[in-house]
């Protein structure tokens, strides 16, 4: 069995319960999962299945009420909140629904926002935004804010900011949510790209078929509980197999 | 320091995505700052106007005394000659000529002036025409005839307003002042055997201050006259008025002078010393004055932490992103204070441009009360109805200083609930 420490992510019966007065929500139930480095995954399941929770425990912005957490080595329960903002800046990026850009802020100027809290001297900073840019097709763009951009575009500059501190790893909630399907295939296609060529650790949480589609492996929630673990090929098999047998 | 920068960027920027907002809280704090410069510009030209015209119509910035006087007022107490003389020596020194304006020794006592009319309970000052001039108020109050001057025969008075109607008198008129000699009676007694002394004198003018107690009371006589009439010998005098042209060298020039007489049998007053009622009074309006600014501020800084708050509660969501892209709590407080900061220097700018236009018209056109006074001056009113502003750098300062501070402290509430946006709940999508 392989040790905590050799995966990217691994996840040892998390479970996390919501409270709102009198009345309790579980929404995660013993999840156990193990991710290993440059893996492309998808959490995938209904509304209130855990797919955020999962998402954002593992990023270190909520916190599991029991079980442990490891992410690029750290064991999150054991982190204070300022080392856990930290890890967030330096290790991990995110990638929200809404795109959450700063409104005051140029595309270039929110894509090299972490870089800045990280200290890094300006010309490199806009190197490699400008070369993540142009690798996204977000070239020319840089000096819009972003309500001059499309939801698309808005989510690629989100995307960016997430990638431009070569993080360990990148959990997206829901990304193409709020995006057309032409925006959606782009902005997957940006994605698997960047994963495939920097082997950083996509986990992104869907409940969009197509998005599914496009994960190496996807991980079914319902109720809390981890329902099923596919790979691409497995699934690929099964539909073969399915379709054999029909 | 690149995050401060970025910080400050951010700060500036956000304070202009609602920029109808953003000018109404800064013409808010910026009313708030000029109506204190305003206020504080009157109240102090107020006070050094009534400050002017107290210490002009009484004893002066500095007085000096025989010991006792203040507190006994007992006119038998009286300055040596020499005190006197080392006094105007003392302010020849160059240094101390610039700050005093005039230096005037004054014989006091009280009389009865009698008129073929009437007769009344007089003040009498004698005083050196020439010195008086420079501390008195009363030689620019004439209404008829003129002031005593170093050729006025030794017969002449000079008389209020108040008190010719009362003796029925005019300038030329005669008047007999009877009065005690100021001296032990053993000493003052003359060949009669009397200390009584009567004497006919004629008016030579009238003054209107305006204060009846003035008015109504003191007349000037030449001080040899005086000296003369009140059984003085050697030259001694009541007391020392000293003018000076700035009010607040009152402590300096009183400390100075008590060393000078060090030994003498005197006391060296200030104003404040020696008109106790009048620092009261103004004292107390100072005190109003800084409640009812406190109270505008409060109001304006309540505006302020409203406008802050809200921006900052419409934000929770983009602070829960900064905070889970790793922006550190104290970073976010840094940049609400910094938002607040940079509103508050707007605004500053804008009270200062506003409050000191106001302020400098006010000190040079003057407000001009007398609309107020349709009907005539108060008897009371002892200074001129159009008040003139007055505002030194120092108030300038403090003033900018208290609402910069005040804004400071504000915004550390906002900050406060910056810095706590809690993770997850502000990512939620509402």
């Amino acid at each position: 069995m392989a040790t905590a420490t050799e995966w990217a992510v691994e996840l040892k019966d998390v479970r996390k319960t919501y409270r709102t007065g009198p009345i309790e929500v579980p929404a995660l139930r013993g999840v156990s999962l193990q991710i290993a480095a440059g893996e492309f995954t998808a959490a995938a399941g209904p509304s209130g299945s855990g797919k955020t929770t999962l998402l954002n425990i593992i990023g270190g912005l909520d916190r599991a009420d029991k079980g442990e957490v490891w992410v690029a080595g750290q064991n999150l329960q054991l982190l204070s909140s300022g080392d856990l903002a930290l890890l967030r800046l330096q290790r991990i990026g995110f990638v929200f629904q809404t795109y959450n850009l700063l409104p005051v802020l140029t595309a270039l100027e929110n894509a090299e926002f972490t870089l800045l809290l990280q200290g890094m001297p300006v010309h490199q900073r806009r190197e490699r935004v400008e070369k993540l840019f142009s690798e996204i097709g977000l070239a020319g763009l840089e000096d819009r804010r972003p309500a001059e951009l499309s939801g698309g575009q808005q989510q690629r500059v989100a995307v960016a900011r997430a990638m431009v501190t070569e993080p360990a790893l990148i959990l997206a909630d829901e990304p193409t949510a709020n995006l057309d399907s032409a925006s959606a295939i782009a902005l997957l296609d940006v994605m698997e790209h960047l994963n495939q060529k920097t082997g950083t650790t996509f986990i992104f949480s869907t409940h969009d078929p197509q998005v599914m589609e496009r994960a190496h492996r996807l991980i079914r929630l319902r109720d809390g509980e981890v329902t099923r673990d596919d790979t691409r090929s497995s699934r690929e098999t099964a539909v073969t197999v399915n379709g054999d047998a029909a | 320091m690149r995050s401060i920068l970025l910080l400050a960027k951010i700060s500036w920027r956000n304070l202009w995505r609602n920029p109808r907002g953003t000018a109404l809280t800064a013409l808010a704090l910026g009313l708030g700052l000029a109506l204190l410069l305003i206020s504080l510009g009157l109240l102090d030209g107020g006070h050094e106007q009534t400050i002017a015209d107290g210490v002009r119509f009484g004893p002066g910035h500095v007085v000096i005394e025989a010991k006792g006087y203040q507190a006994s007022s007992s006119d038998e107490l009286l300055l040596p000659a020499e005190v006197v003389s080392k006094t105007q020596e003392f302010f020849q020194t160059p240094k101390l000529k610039n700050i005093v304006r005039g230096v005037s020794p004054r014989l006091l006592g009280t009389g009865l002036l009698s008129s073929s009319a009437n007769s009344s309970g007089v003040r009498i000052t004698g005083v050196i025409a020439q010195n008086e001039r420079a501390v008195s108020l009363i030689p620019q109050r004439m209404v008829e005839g003129t002031y005593l001057t170093e050729s006025s025969p030794a017969s002449s008075v000079v008389i209020g307003a108040d008190l010719a109607h009362k003796l029925e008198v005019k300038i030329g008129s005669r008047v007999v002042l009877m009065t005690q000699s100021l001296l032990p009676s053993s000493e003052a007694k003359d060949s009669s055997g009397n200390s009584m002394q009567s004497t006919l004198l004629r008016v030579s003018g009238i003054f209107r201050t305006g204060l009846e107690a003035v008015d109504a009371n003191i007349i000037n006589l030449p001080l040899p006259a005086a000296q003369a009439l009140l059984g003085v010998k050697d030259g001694q005098v009541t007391q020392v008025a000293l003018l000076l042209r700035q009010e607040g060298e009152s402590p300096m020039v009183a400390k100075a002078l008590r060393q000078q007489l060090t030994g003498e049998p005197v006391e060296v007053l200030t104003w404040r010393e020696s008109i106790p009622m009048l620092a009261q009074i103004l004292g107390l309006d100072h005190a109003f004055n800084y409640i009812m600014n406190g109270v505008v501020l409060a109001m304006v800084g309540l505006g302020i932490l409203n406008t802050i708050l809200m921006r900052v509660l419409e934000r929770r969501y983009e602070f829960g992103v900064c905070k889970a892209v790793g922006l550190m709590p104290r970073q976010l407080a840094v940049m609400v204070v910094g938002e607040s900061l940079a509103l508050t220097a707007i605004s500053l700018t804008l009270g200062l441009v506003l409050g000191l236009s106001v302020e400098h018209y006010f000190a040079t056109a003057g407000l001009d009360l007398r609309w107020i006074f349709k009907a005539g001056l108060p008897p009371a009113l002892v200074f001129d109805p159009i008040l003139y502003s007055r505002l030194s750098s120092n108030r300038i300062g403090w003033s900018v200083g208290i609402v910069f501070a005040m804004a400071t402290v504000i915004s550390f509430y906002p900050a406060l609930k910056a810095a706590r946006t809690e993770l997850p709940d502000s990512l939620k999508v509402l």
